[in-house]
């Protein structure tokens, strides 16, 4: 059964949802991410999409950035420059896992009413896309730390992601080397830039950065 | 071959990185000159592009084109005059920038597929964000962070709107190449709901990069603390680059019969926008940041202009290209105040009418421009849209945008007053050479010449290109 497995392999990103709310801690957050993002780019194996070559080269080719390169790189990052671990969330840890189980049973009642042909088999995929991206809006507002926020953006990259594999198959390739593309320049810029927070403000703590208003 | 407009730039982007000063800065001016002369062949000859997939030339790409090219030769000379007055150290880092900035944004304006513009528009945000943190101050940074933070959500907005589009066509069964041109042909086939999700994330995702508001935020900082050359390619070229995505979604809206849908939201986040620059440029105390604000208030002209369709899309059409001339000029003359006053905030200037009475008179003259007054060309387009919006019967809307319109003139108005003319005891650390004078004359004089005789290719560019968005007489 094809739609089981794709349903309850998404049950698992749900979760990763809710844990990356709970979790004060940076690491950790690290690993949710990059277990959410080799979870998201297994999807198109169970679709039961056609599987070319090149689709398996860039899924493959995928998991390992998403899974590996990109944690790996945010990871030795904070070790190098020794930043703070905790998230310095401006919205608590239990409002924001509260959030969270609203912010999927919302998902899972837009995703009802949307109703996808293209999709039916799967049903928790559009809930889960959704919740993604709300999700990673989430994490870019609540928390005050460079790094929680920049994985907030990289949550909601891999919403679009689901989007793109699971809904347009003709688009299938380009978005993903849209999305790779993306990930890497941006978290290269962005690493380059934590440098450089670090070294000017002793700390990557945005709340630093208020200083240019309006 | 079309291609090489943007592999010109490219290569000689990648080559400044690895040059000694002084050639840097020819190659800068060489480039920009060849990349004009380029332009100017591909509006007189319009070829096939090789990669014609991916790439064609469109009337509205072509008059961006135009615009960046004009605009990057006259600002080329000017950046290596202010380059030996300023005090930035790594001089082909941001040459480089420069040039590979100028690559993204001339393939902004010559792609065809979606994904490609996305991915130009996507390298345009990577390109110039190195250029806003030259100074490598803490507040340069903090404005670079800002930038690449919200531009890569808005970019990533955009992206899941493409992806909507393709989804409409799925759902339409539609079968063409994922391109512009194509899809705008078949648009009537398309599955409204989903293409209409796509507008909606397509305009909050480019509106970022175009300065719309809400989403404006980056923008006030980054034109703040970057140099002053490369914020005036920001105000001058980058912002029309994110409005062509706009403009060409638009099209299959309207080539879809959703036009009417379309319009109406962009006259909402025009409105916002004006809105939003009028509350915030009069308690400015910045003169970078108040012109920046002041293109909030020119991409919300350009938006409504846009949405409210006939006449008011030429006017439109005209305010982009004269607001990229005018701000430009404006921003570079800031640059000549920043130099010479050493500082950004409005109180510590003041005299420039006697202290540099020749960067005053660019700077006066470009303020009037900006603000609607013949003879330069803002006054017509300006013009246009207020009497668009009067036929289409918006009388409210136009009340809110004429009102806004004299807010925002009253503010900058006092400002550009205080530095004109107030006391002030600096002493001005500039010599005003010609090529930080001139440029700047040329382009007002551009917009003025405009304002009065449009070459007939140029107007009949513009009708093409409005004509497919419900514009015209």
């Amino acid at each position: 059964m094809t739609i089981l497995q794709v349903d309850t392999i998404l049950t698992l990103v749900l979760l990763s949802i809710l844990f990356s709310f709970g979790s004060s801690r940076l690491p950790r957050l690290i690993k949710l991410v990059a277990f959410q993002g080799i979870v998201v780019s297994m999807i198109p194996f169970f679709t039961g999409h056609d599987m070319t070559l090149e689709g398996l080269v860039f899924t493959i080719t995928t998991i390992i950035i998403r899974g590996i390169i990109i944690p790996v790189s945010i990871y030795t990052a904070i070790n190098k420059v020794d930043i703070k671990r905790e998230v310095e969330p401006i919205i608590g840890y239990h409002a924001s896992i509260v959030c969270g189980l609203l912010l999927i049973v919302a998902a899972t009642w837009i995703g009802r009413q949307l109703n996808i042909s293209a999709i039916k088999d799967y049903t928790l995929l559009v809930p889960t896309a959704i919740a993604l991206l709300v999700a990673g809006m989430f994490l870019l507002m609540s928390r005050r730390n460079a790094i929680a926020m920049l994985l907030g953006y990289i949550v909601m990259e891999n919403g679009i992601y689901l989007v793109g594999t699971a809904i347009s198959v003709r688009v299938r390739h380009i978005v993903e080397f849209g999305i790779l593309l993306d990930i890497l320049a941006g978290v290269m810029i962005m690493a380059i830039i934590l440098q450089n927070i670090k070294r000017t403000f002793d700390d990557v703590d945005t709340a630093h950065l208020r200083s240019l208003k309006e | 071959m079309v291609e090489i407009i943007f592999l010109v730039p490219f290569l000689t982007g990648i080559l400044a990185f690895f040059l000694p000063k002084a050639l840097c800065r020819s190659l800068l001016i060489g480039t920009g000159a060849l990349h004009l002369i380029f332009s100017l062949l591909l509006w007189e000859k319009r070829p096939e592009a090789v990669f014609n997939y991916y790439f064609a030339i469109s009337p509205e790409g072509l008059l961006s084109l135009l615009v960046i090219s004009f605009l990057f030769f006259l600002i080329s000379i000017y950046a290596v005059s202010y380059l030996k007055e300023s005090d930035i150290h790594t001089e082909n880092v941001f040459i480089g920038f420069m040039l590979l900035f100028l690559s993204s944004m001339t393939m902004v304006t010559l792609s065809d597929h979606i994904m490609v513009l996305w991915i130009a528009i996507e390298a345009t945000t990577l390109t110039s964000a190195p250029l806003i943190y030259m100074h490598r101050s803490s507040a340069s940074l903090e404005a670079t962070w800002k930038y690449v933070l919200i531009c890569s959500v808005g970019i990533a907005m955009a992206l899941l709107g493409s992806v909507l589009i393709t989804l409409s066509m799925d759902i339409g069964n539609v079968d063409v190449p994922l391109s512009f041109s194509a899809i705008t042909g078949v648009a009537g086939k398309l599955d409204p709901f989903w293409l209409k999700a796509g507008f909606i994330f397509i305009l909050v995702g480019y509106g970022t990069k175009m300065g719309l508001a809400p989403m404006h935020t980056w923008l006030p900082d980054a034109h703040s603390e970057a140099p002053s050359p490369a914020s005036a390619l920001f105000s001058g070229v980058l912002l029309n680059c994110a409005y062509l995505g706009i403009f060409k979604t638009n099209k299959i809206m309207h080539a879809a019969g959703l036009g009417h849908f379309s319009g109406t939201i962009l006259m909402v986040f025009g409105l916002m926008s004006i809105l939003a620059a009028a509350t915030f440029i009069i308690k400015q105390n910045e003169y970078k940041r108040m012109l920046a604000y002041s293109s909030v208030e020119n991409m919300g002209i350009i938006a409504f202009g846009t949405g409210i369709g006939g006449i008011a899309v030429y006017g439109a059409v005209i305010c982009m290209i004269h607001h990229s001339l005018i701000k430009s000029s404006l921003f570079l003359s800031s640059g000549n105040i920043l130099l010479g006053y050493g500082d950004r905030l409005i109180k510590n200037t003041g005299d420039m009418i006697s202290r540099m009475p020749k960067t005053f008179l660019a700077f006066f003259a470009g303020f009037a421009g900006i603000s609607g007054f013949p003879p330069f060309g803002i006054f017509m387009g300006e013009l246009f849209i207020i009497l668009g919006a009067f036929r289409a019967k918006h009388y409210i809307m136009a009340g809110i945008f004429i009102l806004s319109l004299c807010v925002i003139f009253a503010g900058f108005a006092g400002h550009v007053m205080k530095i004109s003319f107030d006391n002030s005891k600096k002493t001005i650390r500039l010599k005003e050479k010609p090529g930080l004078i001139w440029p700047q004359y040329i382009l007002l004089l551009t917009s003025m010449g405009l304002c009065f005789f449009i070459p007939d290719s140029l107007y009949q560019t513009i009708v093409d290109a409005i004509s497919a968005i419900g514009g015209g007489f």
